[in-house]
């Protein structure tokens, strides 16, 4: 059956290698931005585990990713902690390793979290998993705690030295990959990031501020609640719960997802429109030979089944290809990439057999329509070749 | 076996009624080996596509073994069609893309018989039509008597009670015409299968042994002849 099918499709050999080639490249595209889109997934999900056990201070009218430039008054810390149910807030400030930054994927950051305040401070990189030596802790300055890419990156070991903007700090902990942006951060004293930043930025006249506060809360007290009581009591800041930045995180990546659908709805269009385009020539040219087979006994059913089949199988090999180019050009584009230990593409099941299945179900879907034409002919029409 | 009662098939071309088969009666005994002549839109094509239930007649009733066919549902129809009537038709008559064997194979295959019951009887129908070493070659790779006696293996594999041939020999050259009506005759004597040739060839008539002559879609003569004998040997039908 499979081998008759095959043998049609090849009696038209340009036709069919020109339809399979338009579904080759919708999937193609599909897989490639299936592959971003997974990647972007995973480092969405680590940012969800970050931002989950802690409520984000920003300046007001400033969101989870800045943008606006305006910083905190360190002395918000203090106002923050006498929130009820705040267990301890950590002033930080961000900013990128160097300058520039990457051109795929996130900036290497610098953050500087303000340790010293209370031992309890600390509490807040526990978040993170260490995987060789220790958590940065209070009085740390000099010494840097790095994440697993950044890592990587300076070729850094515990006990070694690393170069931060020209400055040299002893490494003392490795996370682990987390396979999100926490990946990338290099985290120091406040103190020697705010040095860090002055030495920089000599012409901007600043005093302690913070780019944002971290709020761990005290046990069984809700963030959400918390959030709120914050940004009641505290004037001039956005405080951003869990929810809020799991919603701002995933507005983000929508915008993503929304083009990545979009592509797919463009594949769909053309890629369906050409199967049906080739489908009903087939049947046409065919006619006579259908209504022979329903002289001598096939049922409706079997011929809508051979032509539906043919239509899938299209869509089938189609998406196979193009899920393979895809697969291959992700490969190459990672390799290209490693040399800055970034990873632009993530290969998961779904990057691999889903367009595969949106093919085949495209297939199908194009080929209802023919098939039912072919199906549907009177036998005696058919022999007329009407 | 086939009783044909006040048969009727008229086609409506805009305003124009044309009836290809009128008030048309007739009885076929199993075993027969009958023509079916007359000029070109006499209704002859017409009369086989409602013996074989390809149409659907206007008016009138068809009973296949004391079956009547009008009050079968489709699906029915269709197994009426595969089980007891085999076709032949003028011209392309086989699949493209299949061998003369997988040719043969596919009234069977649509009869759900297994993968080497399959094989065997279509080869099987293959030497029978003397083509047993032709079985892999294409269509393409076959002459045109060949192709018909294809076909004919085709027809025969399912063992069905009724052959329906429409102008078997239209395409052919003499000798090979002398060929495929002599396998039919030799087929209808062995297995006592009923044919029905549908021909304009007056000397493919001559040799079956009941003429129906149609004439607007009416029976015009309808006539038993003497068997003749054939005589393929020198390439014509020896006359």
């Amino acid at each position: 059956m499979f081998k008759y099918i095959l043998r049609n499709m090849w009696r038209r050999k340009t036709r069919t290698i020109l339809t399979i080639s338009g579904i080759v490249v919708g999937i193609f595209a599909l897989t490639v931005l299936g592959g971003l889109s997974a990647r972007l997934t995973q480092q969405v999900n680590g940012a969800k585990v970050w931002f989950s056990r802690q409520i984000n201070v920003v300046p007001a009218g400033e969101s989870l990713f800045g943008g606006a430039g305006r910083y905190l008054e360190i002395s918000k810390v203090a106002e923050i902690e006498k929130v009820p149910g705040v267990k301890v807030a950590v002033a930080g400030i961000g900013f990128p390793r160097e300058n520039g930054g990457g051109f795929f994927g996130p900036p290497d950051l610098i953050i500087g979290y303000d340790l010293s305040r209370s031992e309890r401070s600390a509490e807040l990189l526990e978040l993170l998993q260490i995987r060789d030596g220790r958590n940065l802790g209070e009085g740390d300055q000099g010494k840097v705690a790095l994440g697993a890419t950044v890592a990587k990156k300076l070729d850094a070991r515990v006990g070694g030295m690393v170069t931060l903007k020209g400055r040299l700090f002893q490494v003392v902990g490795i996370y682990q990959p987390t396979l999100s942006t926490a990946d990338s951060f290099a985290f120091i004293e406040y103190q020697d990031a705010l040095d860090l930043f002055r030495a920089e930025n000599p012409y901007f006249q600043i005093r302690d501020i913070a780019g944002s506060i971290n709020v761990l809360p005290e046990p069984g007290v809700d963030l959400e609640e918390l959030a709120a009581r914050i940004e009641e009591q505290v004037e001039g800041v956005k405080a951003i719960s869990p929810k809020e930045a799991e919603a701002q995180i995933s507005q983000f990546s929508l915008i993503f997802n929304s083009i990545l659908l979009g592509i797919a709805f463009v594949a769909l269009l053309v890629g369906g429109l050409s199967i049906i385009n080739t489908m009903v020539m087939s049947v046409s040219e065919r006619i006579y030979e259908i209504g022979l087979k329903k002289a001598i006994g096939a049922e409706t059913r079997s011929i809508l089944f051979e032509y539906l089949v043919e239509s899938a199988m299209i869509g089938f090999l189609g998406g196979a290809i193009g899920m393979l180019l895809g697969l291959l050009a992700i490969f190459i584009l990672n390799r290209l990439t490693q040399a800055n230990q970034v990873t632009v593409f993530a290969v998961t099941t779904t990057v691999v057999v889903g367009p595969v299945i949106f093919s085949v179900i495209l297939g199908t879907l194009a080929g209802i329509l023919p098939a039912r034409r072919a199906a549907g002919l009177k036998p005696v029409e058919a022999l007329k070749g009407d | 076996m086939i009783k044909i009662e006040n048969l009727s098939k008229i086609y409506r071309v805009g305003d124009i009624e044309i009836k290809a088969i009128n008030d048309l009666s007739m009885t076929i005994e199993k075993g027969e080996f009958l023509s079916i002549v007359g000029p070109s839109g006499s209704g002859k094509t017409t009369l086989l596509h409602l013996m074989g239930c390809l149409d659907v007649p206007t008016s009138g009733r068809i009973f296949i073994d004391e079956v009547e066919v009008s009050s079968l549902s489709p699906s029915e129809v269709t197994r009426l069609r595969r089980e007891k009537i085999g076709f032949v038709f003028q011209e392309f008559n086989l699949l493209p893309v299949l061998n003369a064997v997988e040719n043969v194979e596919l009234p069977l295959r649509y009869q759900r018989v297994s993968g080497r019951e399959r094989r065997r009887r279509a080869l099987e129908a293959l030497s029978r039509v003397g083509l047993e070493n032709r079985a892999y070659n294409r269509p393409t790779q076959l002459s045109g008597g060949e192709q018909q006696r294809v076909a004919i293996a085709r027809a025969l594999v399912t063992q069905p009670v009724l052959v329906l041939a429409d102008e078997p020999t239209g395409e052919l050259d003499t000798a090979n015409t002398c060929k495929v009506i002599e396998l039919m005759r030799d087929l209808n004597r062995e297995t006592g299968q009923t044919f029905a040739i549908v021909t304009h060839n007056p000397m493919v008539a001559d040799y079956t042994r009941r003429i129906v002559t149609l004439r607007d879609g009416s029976i015009y003569s309808d006539q038993a002849v003497e068997e003749k004998e054939l005589a393929c040997e020198d390439g014509d039908l020896g006359i």
